[in-house]
C-alpha cells in the first residue's frame, strides 16, 4: 500500500509540534483576515508569504495552506453578517446567507457553512489524495478552447443568479469584462484603454473594485436609511449556531453536490472556487423543489456554494502540485512562493519531495479538523463583535474598505478606484444590476480573453473549434442553453401578461 | 426607474459604441496568425450597444414609471454627507495620514452625522486608529501614508 506508506509519513511530519502549530496558527490568522471586509485568500496569503521564508517549506506551505483554507472560511462571516464578500468565492454566500441574516438567522448560516466546509474540505482532500494523478492526466489534455468554454459557461450562468433582470445581468457581465479589456494585452503585450494613466497599464485590479462594489456599495445604500439593525438583534448562543433537524436535512444534499461539484471545478485550471461556488448556487436553485425562496434565505444557497468553495480550495491543489498550474489567483500566490523555496512544482514534486507533498496533504486533514472545532467555538464570539450599531459599524467598515484597498499595492489610486466603484456598486444595487456578475466578469475576463485567442490560432476553422471538440462542444451547448432560459422565461412571460391584458 | 433605464440605455450605448470604436482605430483587430487586441473588445463594445438599446426599448415601452431610486430628504443629506466625507478622506489621505485621517473620519461621522455621544465617537475613533495601527502598520507593515503629522 504505497499510499498508506505515503500518508503515514505525511502525518509524521504534519503532527510534528512545530507545524501542527503553524496549522493553528494559519487557521486562526486566516479566518480573521477572510473575516475582513476586502482581505480574501490571495491578499492574506500574499501579505504572510514573506513571514516564512525563515521556515522550513513544508512549514511554510502548511501555514500558507491552513490560512488559505481559513480566510475561505473566513469570508463567510462577513457575506452573512455584513453582506460583504472576503473574497469573490464568497459573493454568492452573500445572496441567502445576509437574507438569513436579516431574518435573525445568521446562526444557522454559519452553522452549516462551517459544517459544509469541514465536510467539502475533508472530501476534497481525500479526492486530491486518490484522484490527483489521474485528474492531472484529464487537466492536462484540456486545451485552451476547453478551458474558454468552460469560462463562458461560467459567466452566463451568472446571469441566472441575477434573478429579477437577465437583460441588466448580462449587460453587468459584459461591462465586468470590457473592464477587463484595460491594460496591458497579454498576448502581444501593448496597454489597451489607459486613457494615458500610468496607474491604469496593469488594468482593474480585482480586489479594489470587489472591495467598492460590495463594501462600499452596501455601506452607501445603508447610510441612506435610517439606523438599521435587525441583523444584530437576535440569539446568537453556541446552541443558536447549530442548524436544525430541518436546516441539516433541507442541507446535506447541497453540502454533498457542492463538495464534488467544487471539487472537480476547483482542478480544472483557471477555474476555481469562485465559478465552483456559482455552480453550485445554480444547481441547488434548478434541483429545489422551491426555488422561490432562493435569494430570501434558503439555506441550501449557503450550504452548497460555502461547500464548493472549500472543496474546489483543496481541488486547486491538484493542478498546482502536480502540474505546477495554479486554479486560482491564491494557488497562483502558493506557486510562486514554492518557487521561492526552490521547488519546482510538476509531477516530479511527488517524486523527489514525498515529505513536502504528503506532509501538505496530511496537514489538510489536520487543518479542516480544526477549523470546525475553531469555528463552531468562534461564531458566537464573532456574532457578538459584530452586534454594535451599524451607525457605528458603517464608518467602520469605510475605513476597512479605505485600508484593504490601499494595502494591495500601497497606492492611493487603488483607493479612489474602490471609492469610485463604491458609487457604481450603490447604483447598481438601487437599479438591480448584478455586482456579482461583474465581478466575475473581471477577474475571468483576462483569462477568457487569453484562452479565446489562443483557440482562435490553433484553430483552422475560426470559431468552429469550439464546437469540434467534444469537451468544448458540450460546454458552450450548457452556456447557450444559460443564456436561452431566462430570455425563453421572459418571453412566455410577457405573451402570458399580454393575453392576461387581452382577456380583461 | 423607467426614465433612469432610458438614460442608462443611451449613455451606455453611446459608450459602448466609442469602446468599439477605440478597440477599431487603435488596436489591430487580427493579428498574424490569430485576432489581435482590438478582436474582443470590439465585440464587446457591439454587444454592449445591443444590450443598451434592448434596454431603451424596453423601457420606452413600458408603461409603469416606477417609483424614483434616489432617496430623499434626510436619506439624501446622510447618504451625500458619507460619500462627501469618504472622498475627502481619500483625497487628503497623504496630507493626513491614513492613521490619523482613521480617527479624523471617524469622529467627524460619529459626532456630525450619526450624533454620537463626544466621548463615544472620540473612544471609536481613538480605538479603530490603534487597532488599524497595530493590525497594519505593525503587524503586517503595510507602509501607510504618514501625513505631515508623522503618522
Amino acid at each position: 500500500m504505497d499510499l498508506l506508506t505515503n500518508l503515514v509519513l505525511g502525518f509524521s511530519i504534519a503532527l510534528t509540534p512545530f507545524n501542527l502549530l503553524m496549522a493553528v496558527l494559519g487557521v486562526i490568522v486566516g479566518t480573521l483576515i477572510g473575516a475582513l471586509p476586502g482581505i480574501g485568500p490571495t491578499s492574506g496569503v500574499a501579505l504572510l508569504l514573506p513571514l516564512t521564508f525563515g521556515m522550513s517549506p513544508t512549514s511554510g506551505i502548511i501555514m500558507l495552506a491552513a490560512i488559505y483554507y481559513g480566510s475561505m472560511y473566513g469570508g463567510t462571516i462577513t457575506s452573512v453578517l455584513i453582506n460583504t464578500p472576503g473574497e469573490s468565492a464568497s459573493v454568492v454566500t452573500c445572496i441567502d446567507g445576509y437574507q438569513m441574516a436579516l431574518q435573525g438567522r445568521a446562526g444557522p448560516a454559519l452553522g452549516v457553512a462551517t459544517i459544509g466546509s469541514f465536510i467539502a474540505g475533508s472530501l476534497g482532500v481525500v479526492l486530491l489524495m486518490l484522484m490527483s494523478p489521474t485528474l492531472a492526466r484529464w487537466s492536462l489534455s484540456f486545451g485552451p478552447p476547453e478551458e474558454f468554454a468552460l469560462m463562458l459557461l461560467g459567466l452566463t450562468t451568472v446571469t441566472g443568479l441575477t434573478g429579477t433582470n437577465a437583460l441588466k445581468g448580462y449587460m453587468s457581465m459584459v461591462f465586468g469584462l470590457m473592464l477587463a479589456m484595460a491594460g496591458f494585452d497579454i498576448v502581444s503585450g501593448r496597454p489597451r484603454y489607459t486613457g494615458g494613466v500610468t496607474e491604469m497599464l496593469d488594468g482593474f485590479d480585482f480586489l479594489p473594485v470587489a472591495i467598492g462594489l460590495f463594501g462600499m456599495g452596501e455601506v452607501l445604500a445603508g447610510a441612506e436609511q435610517a439606523i438599521d439593525t435587525r441583523i444584530l438583534r437576535g440569539r446568537y448562543g453556541f446552541r443558536d449556531c447549530l442548524p436544525s433537524t430541518a436546516d441539516w436535512m433541507r442541507s446535506r444534499w447541497a453540502m454533498l453536490r457542492g463538495s464534488v461539484l467544487g471539487f472537480f471545478i476547483g482542478i480544472l485550471p483557471g477555474a476555481g472556487a469562485t465559478i465552483a461556488s456559482f455552480l453550485s448556487y445554480t444547481v441547488e436553485k434548478k434541483v429545489s423543489r422551491h426555488p422561490e425562496e432562493f435569494g430570501h434565505g434558503a439555506i441550501e444557497g449557503v450550504a452548497g456554494p460555502e461547500s464548493a468553495n472549500n472543496a474546489a480550495s483543496a481541488g486547486a491543489m491538484v493542478p498546482l502540485l502536480t502540474l505546477g498550474i495554479p486554479g486560482s489567483g491564491t494557488t497562483a500566490v502558493l506557486l510562486g512562493g514554492l518557487m521561492m523555496w526552490g521547488l519546482r512544482p510538476g509531477p516530479l514534486l511527488f517524486e523527489k519531495n514525498p515529505d513536502f507533498v504528503w506532509g501538505l496533504i496530511a496537514s489538510m486533514y489536520i487543518g479542516n479538523v480544526l477549523l470546525v472545532i475553531l469555528n463552531i467555538g468562534f461564531i458566537p464570539l464573532f456574532v457578538r463583535a459584530l452586534r454594535v450599531p451599524y451607525s457605528i459599524l458603517m464608518p467602520l467598515i469605510i475605513v476597512f474598505c479605505i485600508t484593504g484597498a490601499y494595502s494591495l499595492n500601497n497606492k492611493v489610486w487603488d483607493v479612489g478606484q474602490m471609492l469610485v466603484f463604491g458609487v457604481l456598486g450603490y447604483a447598481m444595487k438601487k437599479l438591480d444590476y448584478s455586482p456579482a456578475a461583474l465581478t466575475l466578469a473581471l477577474v475571468l475576463g483576462p483569462l477568457a480573453e487569453r484562452a479565446l485567442r489562443q483557440s482562435m490560432i490553433i484553430s483552422d476553422d475560426g470559431l468552429g473549434i469550439f464546437v469540434l471538440r467534444p469537451i468544448s462542444a458540450v460546454l458552450v451547448a450548457l452556456a447557450l442553453a444559460a443564456v436561452a432560459v431566462p430570455v425563453v422565461r421572459g418571453a412566455r412571460g410577457a405573451m402570458a401578461r399580454r393575453r392576461g391584458l387581452a382577456a380583461s | 426607474m423607467r426614465r433612469t433605464d432610458q438614460m442608462t440605455g443611451l449613455v451606455v450605448f453611446a459608450g459602448a459604441v466609442a469602446f468599439s470604436a477605440t478597440a477599431w482605430r487603435q488596436y489591430a483587430y487580427w493579428g498574424e496568425n490569430g485576432p489581435g487586441p482590438g478582436f474582443l473588445p470590439l465585440w464587446l463594445g457591439v454587444a454592449m450597444a445591443g444590450l443598451a438599446a434592448l434596454l431603451f426599448a424596453g423601457a420606452t415601452r413600458s408603461r409603469a414609471v416606477g417609483a424614483p431610486w434616489l432617496p430623499r430628504g434626510a436619506g439624501r443629506r446622510r447618504l451625500l454627507a458619507v460619500l462627501l466625507a469618504t472622498a475627502l478622506f481619500v483625497a487628503l489621505l497623504d496630507v493626513v495620514g491614513m492613521i490619523f485621517g482613521t480617527a479624523l473620519f471617524l469622529a467627524a461621522i460619529l459626532r456630525l452625522v450619526e450624533r454620537h455621544a463626544w466621548p463615544t465617537a472620540l473612544g471609536v475613533a481613538a480605538g479603530a486608529a490603534a487597532v488599524n495601527y497595530l493590525v497594519f502598520t505593525y503587524w503586517l507593515r503595510v507602509p501607510f501614508p504618514v501625513g505631515v503629522l508623522g503618522f
